[in-house]
Parts: structure tokens; C-alpha cells; sequence
């Protein structure tokens, strides 16, 4: 009797450890900024000179991303409409990084001719405060043009948006 | 002697004119050409084929029924740019890489050379655009001409500069 009374407090503690841990997990993650809408300004690609369509590309691929990601309200860079949103978030990006690959190479040998794309990525209030900071990598390795490696960095910085600020509704 | 000099005239006159077509073929005045919309335009469907032309001020994109219009003098910046396309592309290029006996990165090794147009322009509310056309070698440039010439701005002058391309840029990445 005394051995199933142990083994059922041992079998509880052992369930209480594996259930308590993802909470308390969820307790430790940041809580996330409520962005009402985001507002994508133009890639800058000051330091780093790279082609007029990589500067574009992922510009444009942001955009789409981000509505894929259910922000309802994206505001291009110097849409006078974002000007009047309250909680707007300014999604400000710089290259640090481009390397323009090659397809051919990528086609041919399967191990060389990545492209690949580095963008600092921040995030700020409409007065500038930054709110979060991150280099945002894209690369294409094997299949598709250059360019997609533009599809790559937007899908994460996306991503990186998704994680860190709540939309209207579903805080 | 007439005979040999008349041969010699017509070659020359052969040569100079194979020459000279294939450039002024190349800056070939415009009308529509057909490009492919990579992305940017409102509306339209990335990839989307169709043709390009700069009519009244006005940047003519027509895909199918439908088409796309964007005033010259809303043209923030507009930039050409060279490139490389596999010559045997799509399901077909797709489905030849799981060829036999690597024929398929063999194919791979066929480029055909092709020209980038970056356009960027604002729309009615101030929000700003990025379009990406890929077009025939000799024709992005002709088309940037008549957009600065009705109003557009640009920021780059003179020839299309090589882009990310796959052939002919270096392979070094630029870190800060």
C-alpha cells in the first residue's frame, strides 16, 4: 500500500515538473508591444551599395508578408494616412550584408553560389523610441533567382514582427 | 578589276551593315515591349507577363484584360539594371534537373542576358511603390529615356549597371 502511495506522489511530481515548466516559460517571454499598425519605410542601403532591385524586392515582399501575417493595417513609407494611427509601429531597415550569389553557380555545383541579404531591422515608435532592434537574414541556397532571397528576409522579419507585437484584437 | 571592286564594296558594305543593325535593333524605338512584373505594381500578380510602354506621361502595363497605369511625374526614381535567366526555365527547366547523368545542371549552364527596370513611385495617399520589370536586352534603357523625358525622376544616369547577377558579379560579401 505504502509502495503505491509512493508511487503516485512520485508519478504527480513528476507530472507537476513537465507542466510547470512550458508556463513558466510562457511567464518569462516578454510581453508583446501593441501595434494598432505598421508602417514599412524604404530599405536603405547607404553603406553598402546593392542593385536598385534588392533594395525594392524586399521592401515590397515585407509589405506582403506582414498582411500574410495578419497585421490588418501596413502603411507604406510616407502614406499620410499613417500619420493620424494611434500605437503605430515604424518598421525602419538598413543592409548591413549582400552577397550577390549566382544561380548558375547555385545550379550547377548544388554547394556554392548562395545569395544572401543581412538587413538591421527596428522597430520604433512614431518619435523614434526604438522598441526592438535585429539583423535579419535571407539567403537562397539551391532553387530560384537571386531575388529570393529577398522572400527569405521578409518571411522572418515577418516573422520577427509577428512574435514581438500584438495585433488589434488578439492581445 | 570592276568585278573585284564591286565584291570588295559589297563586303564592306555587308560588314558595316551587320554592324550597325544589330545595335540599332537593340536601342529599337519604343512600343510595347514585353516584359514580366516581378513585383510592385498595384493590382497585379507577381510574375505577371505582359507588356510595357510610356504613352501621355503615363507608365502602360497591360497583363491580359487587364492593365496598370503609372503617371511618370509620380516616378520617384527609376533605375536599369543587366541580368541572366536560365534559358530553359520553368516546369520544364524544373523537371530537367532530375535528369540523368547531371544533364540538367548542363542546361543550367545556358543564360539568356536580360535587363531589370526598378521603378519606384508614390501612390494618391503619398505611399511609396516598387516596381520590378525584367525586359529584352536594349529595352530598359530606352524606356527609362522616356520616362525622365516625361517627368520621371531618377537618381543613376547612363548605362544599366550589371545587377546581382549570376555570371558576371563577385562573389565577396560586403560587411560593415
Amino acid at each position: 500500500m505504502k509502495r503505491v502511495l509512493n508511487a503516485a506522489i512520485g508519478l504527480s511530481v513528476f507530472t507537476l515538473v513537465f507542466s510547470a515548466g512550458p508556463l513558466l516559460a510562457q511567464k518569462n517571454q516578454p510581453a508583446k508591444v501593441k501595434a494598432a499598425a505598421l508602417q514599412v519605410e524604404m530599405i536603405q542601403s547607404d553603406e553598402i551599395k546593392v542593385p536598385a532591385e534588392f533594395q525594392v524586392a524586399p521592401y515590397e515582399n515585407l509589405i506582403r508578408q506582414l498582411e500574410k501575417n495578419g497585421f490588418s493595417h501596413v502603411y507604406r513609407d510616407g502614406d499620410r494616412n499613417a500619420t493620424t494611427v494611434r500605437d503605430l509601429v515604424v518598421l525602419h531597415s538598413t543592409v548591413r550584408g549582400f552577397k550577390a550569389g549566382s544561380e548558375r553557380a547555385r545550379q550547377v555545383t548544388t554547394v556554392s553560389g548562395a545569395t544572401s541579404i543581412t538587413v538591421h531591422c527596428q522597430f520604433t515608435s512614431p518619435d523614434g523610441t526604438s522598441l526592438l532592434e535585429q539583423d535579419v537574414n535571407g539567403k537562397v541556397r539551391f532553387f530560384g533567382g537571386n531575388l529570393k532571397a529577398t522572400y527569405d528576409f521578409a518571411k522572418k522579419a515577418a516573422h520577427v514582427a509577428n512574435e514581438n507585437f500584438s495585433k488589434p484584437g488578439r492581445e | 578589276m570592276t568585278s573585284r571592286t564591286t565584291t570588295v564594296l559589297v563586303g564592306v558594305a555587308s560588314l558595316f551593315a551587320g554592324l550597325v543593325i544589330p545595335v540599332a535593333h537593340a536601342q529599337r524605338a519604343s512600343g510595347p515591349v514585353k516584359v514580366v512584373q516581378l513585383t510592385g505594381l498595384a493590382g497585379v500578380k507577381e510574375n505577371a507577363k505582359g507588356t510595357l510602354s510610356v504613352e501621355n506621361g503615363q507608365l502602360h502595363f497591360v497583363h491580359g484584360k487587364a492593365s496598370s497605369d503609372v503617371s511618370a511625374a509620380s516616378i520617384q526614381d527609376v533605375v536599369t539594371g543587366a541580368d541572366s535567366q536560365r534559358a530553359v526555365g520553368g516546369k520544364i527547366g524544373m523537371m530537367s534537373m532530375a535528369a540523368p547523368y547531371g544533364g540538367g545542371r548542363v542546361l543550367s549552364l545556358f543564360r539568356s542576358k536580360i535587363e531589370t527596370l526598378t521603378v519606384q513611385y508614390r501612390d494618391a495617399d503619398g505611399g511609396l511603390h516598387g516596381a520590378i520589370f525584367t525586359m529584352p536586352v536594349g529595352t530598359a534603357q530606352v524606356i527609362k529615356n522616356e520616362l525622365v523625358a516625361q517627368g520621371a525622376h531618377t537618381t543613376a544616369s547612363g548605362e544599366p549597371t550589371p545587377a546581382a547577377n549570376s555570371s558576371s558579379s563577385p562573389n565577396q560579401e560586403q560587411k560593415q
